[in-house]
């Protein structure tokens, strides 16, 4: 393997001038005193402090601050640059979030950068064959196909599907873009990462995000993880984590498998896959049956607490050990658990999301925080731990089906409030946004939800009259997307050889270049990496920081700024995408983000705590002295005028608005009028005891009204109360539901899943239909099957499979199984077997592990994929239909070929942790 | 004068592998060969425990003594290295060491003229003695990667007294925690 042979320049060439060894030994005369770095244990790294504050090692080699592209924990890193080459890097030890911790991902990325596999070059596939063009042929190409399919059919029928991995700015222009462009088809990664967060979270109590951040995750006294292997997937995070452990703290993993998270538990518990709303349920049966919850702050601060015990009191411990697997008395155990140490956190990722019940699952587990009286409070709270590097921010941005940025909805508001902000760049009017749209055959489009990343190939398979809007998909952008982590990909290989014409916009080829089998109609869009480029980017904290453009963009590839400049500029609304530097974007996505508050956050704020990262305390991501004093770190949103410290933890109601403070948002009117049934008519959505309704401060772009709300010492956003019974969500109090596929016939009609709906996000969801064919689906897929991460690859895997150290480290795709499974299918570890249900097989090898082996209370095996592979399609390699060069370095058969079609009943999340599987020998 | 040490906590060892590989960037090691390896035993059982084994530089380095060819050395600093002008590979140094620190490469990728020599951890010292401009020789604190890297501190790398002080604060915080 060339690849094998590392492509960085020479090695440590981190050479000393006599200059800076004087000034590195005077730090380290200080230090010394210092003993560690605030108080985290990590040996002070002296040479590299003084070396990354005066930038420079020697005249030519440069430290630069930038933020790791992978998840979005927010880890800093030193890019090591000598003569606009990234030859290494160095850890960051004084940035406040991971102290200079890195893990394998985080320090592989200079081969990001450097790959070899690169797609370096725009490129066409004509006549089966893969051709070099230019830019311009390339945009010129695309632009003209958009404005014939305008012509033809409409606007709707381009889908623009973004991407997690662009900076702020950046997302901000995408949806911008495809607003101009006149459509709401437009989705990126969140839709099937954290969506139902957002949805569950944002009905509860205003706002979809973490509550805390991950440094005050030091201070929690018992973690409670159902739906987060955080040890994998956010791996500098359980730096926090087991600090709390160190000082105490209980940490408690409830999962299918037993992670390496869990094997940092006090208790862990095996669960059936799919069952998070009962096992929660069951939790606050045990608590209000114990007299453990919080009376006084359900009282004071919530709705709804009668309603749900109509529901929670059937869940009692035996009924929940049937329907889960978790033993009644591992139940009671966690329930003591969570109520004797207080402040508790619920923290989850995708193994909550991911379900047809998501939003559900995150409904039931802020409930849960709620009857313990653990919310808004350092230390308790929820923790959703966010995917992608800024996916956060593209969420923030809204490059959503649903949503104008800041989550304004789709409303006639929503749109005149955004074309008020986009008129101070460039002079656009209401009445011309409306004549981008196709209000003339489909009245109302502009406020409707447009296609899904999740079920976009629908789109374009479904005959035109059982869709949403007039006519077809004819073209889609998958622009920093990995095809791979979207399920039902049979379908999405169809739709994609039926389509007009791809275009693809990443750094690597991936298998947008590949899955299709059609001879021509596809153009590849070599994107920079993020390391190209400056810009803000968002952790799952919500701490926005700045990161710094390491090199010049490598090969032929341009900042998706720029291509989205040029693709405007060729269609004709250039003018309103045109910006001399990332900063000017800022100072016009800071105008309109009032909703969320991301209107404090300025690029002078954000650079200057960049410099200044060292005076943030650990412990409380707070600026103790120096220029940026009293700010916390990251400006969290909400941070409501250019002078607020930012939030650091949201519903905070301890402390003062001006100091971080906040509470519950007042969301819903100010009492329970619009209820269907008639019920609690008359209840006060506002807090007893300071009843302020919300004031309008979200379309104010003066800022007054947060302004006028601040001097009061309330939050702009009022003081209200946490919806526990939510009456505008399918279910107001989430109840179990099986599984589209169950191991369980015998509780499909007892908790059966939702009806069908016909039209949801412009396409028919099969809910209840598919439910009852498969029924009996255990007979013949006896294995139920879920899927997750591998710590060593991130997302598709188009980066870190690109990547010889990680490779190297993880070369495999596999499926986990148990030893007894091993057995009854003939195989033992490292053999090939198939793995197969209703839609196809995967081949792939066997891991078998004790992680895995049934638990006493167990019914049925489960088996485990991650969903980072992708080149091989069912047995069969892809690897020569990429561009010459430029597929992975290890491929592997892609687990969305066969997770099962079934999407949560609100946000039309994909279902991948869920469905019933055979293996057998290959 | 510092004594420079490893101690693994394994308390705090998730086996993300960012150790491993800030190695291998920082020190350009060739593919297949680790310097640095995370062990997990008891591997999905409760008892499940991760650690970070690299060479632990020991004060009475068996390597050194069962080498044959006097290839291996210790430094004031107390960083044992190889010196691979004098290595012959005969391995003798692998069966003496108690962790299995030593690697021999054998692929086709191996470094360059070094092939089948002993090769191990540095503690990350600069390859050469570097000089200032007016020719004295530059003294620099030796920084292990895997350590400066490690994402949740559990590798810590230094001067002994500084990982002692480190190890006590966290078994005080274990005690006074749980009290």
């Amino acid at each position: 393997m060339s690849d094998t042979k590392r492509n960085l320049k020479t090695p440590n060439k981190f050479k000393t001038t006599r200059r800076t060894f004087i000034k590195a030994a005077g730090a380290l005369g200080t230090a010394a005193l210092l003993g560690s770095y605030g108080g985290t244990g990590r040996l002070f790294n002296h040479d590299i402090i003084a070396s990354a504050a005066e930038n420079t090692v020697s005249g030519d080699t440069k430290l630069i601050k930038t933020i790791c592209s992978h998840c979005a924990v927010g880890c800093g890193v030193l890019g090591k640059v000598e003569d606009n080459e990234l030859v290494g890097l160095e850890p960051w030890s004084d940035h406040p979030i991971n102290h200079g911790g890195m893990c394998s991902k985080g320090t592989s990325i200079a081969e990001i950068v450097n790959s070899e596999r690169r797609l370096k070059y725009p490129m066409e596939k004509v006549n089966g064959a893969w051709k070099r063009i230019t830019w311009d042929e390339a945009i010129t190409k695309i632009a003209d196909k958009m404005t014939d399919i305008r012509k033809e059919y409409g606007p709707d029928s381009v889908m623009f599907m973004g991407s997690a991995k662009m900076t702020n700015e950046e997302c901000y222009l995408f949806r911008k873009m495809a607003a101009f462009w006149g459509t709401n088809n437009v989705d990126h990664q969140a839709r099937i990462c954290h969506s139902t967060t957002v949805a569950g979270l944002a009905n509860t109590w205003g706002f979809g995000a973490q509550t805390n951040n991950v440094n005050d995750m030091r201070h929690t006294k018992c973690a409670f993880f159902i739906g987060s292997n955080a040890a994998e997937a956010h791996p500098v995070s359980m730096q926090h984590f087991l600090t709390a452990k160190e000082r105490g703290a209980k940490l408690i993993v409830i999962d299918p498998r037993f992670t390496r998270t869990a094997a940092k538990a006090h208790i862990y518990g095996r669960m059936r896959p799919g069952t998070t709303v009962p096992v929660l349920l069951g939790l606050v049966n045990i608590l209000v049956n114990n007299n453990w919850h919080d009376e006084e702050f359900i009282k004071n601060r919530t709705i709804g607490f009668d309603d749900l015990w109509e529901v929670a009191k059937d869940y009692t411990p035996e009924v929940v050990e049937d329907i889960s697997w978790v033993p009644a008395d591992t139940l009671k155990l966690v329930a003591r658990t969570l109520y004797e140490n207080k402040p508790s956190t619920v923290v989850w990722a995708m193994g909550q999301t991911q379900h047809t019940t998501g939003t559900n699952n995150i409904h039931m587990s802020a409930i849960l925080n709620l009857v313990l009286g653990h919310s808004g409070m350092s230390g308790g709270g929820v923790q959703p731990l966010r995917g992608h590097d800024n996916v956060q921010g593209s969420t923030d941005f809204c490059i959503l089906a649903d949503n104008l940025p800041s989550y304004y909805g789709l409303t006639d508001a929503a749109w005149q409030h955004w074309v008020d902000v986009w008129n101070t760049k460039s002079p656009v009017t209401m009445d011309w946004m409306k004549g981008r749209f196709d209000l003339k055959n489909a009245p109302g489009i502009m406020n409707k939800n447009g296609f899904t990343v999740s079920r976009w190939y629908e789109g374009v398979l479904y005959p035109k009259n059982k869709i949403g809007q007039p006519n077809n998909l004819k073209m889609v952008f998958v622009w920093g997307h990995s095809l791979n982590s979207i399920t039902e990909m049979k379908r999405m290989k169809e739709a994609m050889e039926k389509i007009d014409m791809i275009v693809s916009v990443d750094p690597h080829s991936t298998i947008a270049s590949s899955l299709a089998d059609r001879p021509d109609g596809i153009i590849l869009l070599p994107a920079s990496t993020v390391f190209e480029k400056n810009g803000t980017v968002t952790s799952t904290g919500r701490q926005i920081q700045w990161r710094n453009k390491l090199v010049e963009p490598r090969f032929d590839s341009k900042p998706d700024a720029e291509i989205m400049q040029m693709l405007t500029t060729k269609l004709g609304f250039g003018q309103h995408f045109t910006y001399s530097t990332p900063e000017d974007i800022v100072k016009e996505w800071n105008l309109g983000m009032g909703a969320i508050a991301m209107v404090g956050q300025t690029p002078e704020r954000l650079k200057r705590q960049q410099e200044h990262c060292a005076d943030f305390d650990v412990e409380t991501l707070r600026a103790t002295g120096g220029p940026c004093k009293g700010e916390y770190f990251g400006l969290p949103w909400p941070c409501w005028t250019t002078e607020h410290c930012g939030t650091p933890i949201l519903y905070n109601d301890s402390k003062p608005v001006s100091e971080g403070g906040h509470d519950f948002r007042v969301r819903w009117g100010n009492e329970v009028l619009d209820n269907p049934t008639g019920k609690h008519i008359g209840d006060s959505l506002l807090k007893g005891d300071n009843p302020v309704p919300q004031v309008g401060y979200a379309y104010d772009l003066t800022l007054q009204a947060s302004k006028d709300a601040l001097a009061r010492g309330d939050p702009p956003t009022g003081r209200g109360r946490a919806r526990i019974w939510a009456w505008n969500l399918p279910d107001p109090v989430p109840k179990h539901r099986e599984p589209i596929e169950s191991s369980r016939p015998d509780l499909v009609d007892k908790y059966p899943t939702f009806d069908d709906v016909d039209e949801m996000y412009r396409v028919e969801t099969l809910y209840k239909t598919n439910q009852q064919a498969r029924k009996n689906i255990v007979n013949e897929y006896p294995v139920i099957l879920s899927t997750g991460r591998q710590v060593e690859h991130m997302g598709g895997g188009a980066e870190t499979r690109s990547c010889s150290y990680t490779v190297e480290l993880q070369p495999d795709m596999y499926v986990e199984m148990s030893p007894a499974l091993a057995a009854d299918v003939g195989i033992t570890n490292g053999d090939f077997v198939w793995v197969e249900t209703l839609r196809g097989r995967c081949h792939v090898k066997a891991k078998v592990t004790d992680g895995m082996t049934r638990s006493t209370e167990q019914t049925h095996e489960v088996a485990f994929m991650p969903y980072h592979w992708a080149g091989i399609f069912e047995g069969e390699s892809y690897e020569d239909r990429y561009p010459p060069g430029t597929a992975e370095m290890a491929l592997g058969d892609s687990v969305n070929i066969i997770c099962v079609d079934a999407y949560d009943r609100t946000t039309q999340m994909q279902e991948t942790k869920v469905c019933q599987c055979k293996i057998y020998k290959a | 004068m510092a004594v420079y040490k490893f101690a693994a906590d394994s308390d705090r060892c998730i086996k993300c592998g960012g150790c491993e590989v800030a190695c291998k960037q920082q020190n350009d090691v060739p593919y297949g060969m680790r310097r640095i390896r995370v062990v997990t035993i008891n591997e999905g059982k409760p008892n499940e425990t991760n650690v970070p084994m690299a060479c632990m530089h020991c004060s009475e380095p068996a390597c050194m003594e069962a080498c044959p060819m006097d290839a291996i050395y210790k430094r004031e600093d107390g960083i044992v290295l190889v010196n691979k002008d004098r290595c012959v590979g005969c391995g003798y140094c692998l069966a003496a060491c108690p962790f299995g620190a030593p690697q021999f490469e054998s692929k086709s990728n191996a470094i360059f003229e070094f092939k089948g020599k002993m090769d191990k951890c540095t503690f990350c010292v600069e390859p050469t003695q570097q000089k200032a401009d007016d020719g004295s020789l530059i003294q620099r604190d030796p920084i292990a990667r895997c350590a400066a890297f490690c994402a949740c501190q559990g590798l810590l790398a230094g001067d002994a007294e500084e990982i002692s002080k480190t190890m006590r604060e966290r078994a005080a915080t274990r005690i006074a925690g749980t009290a």
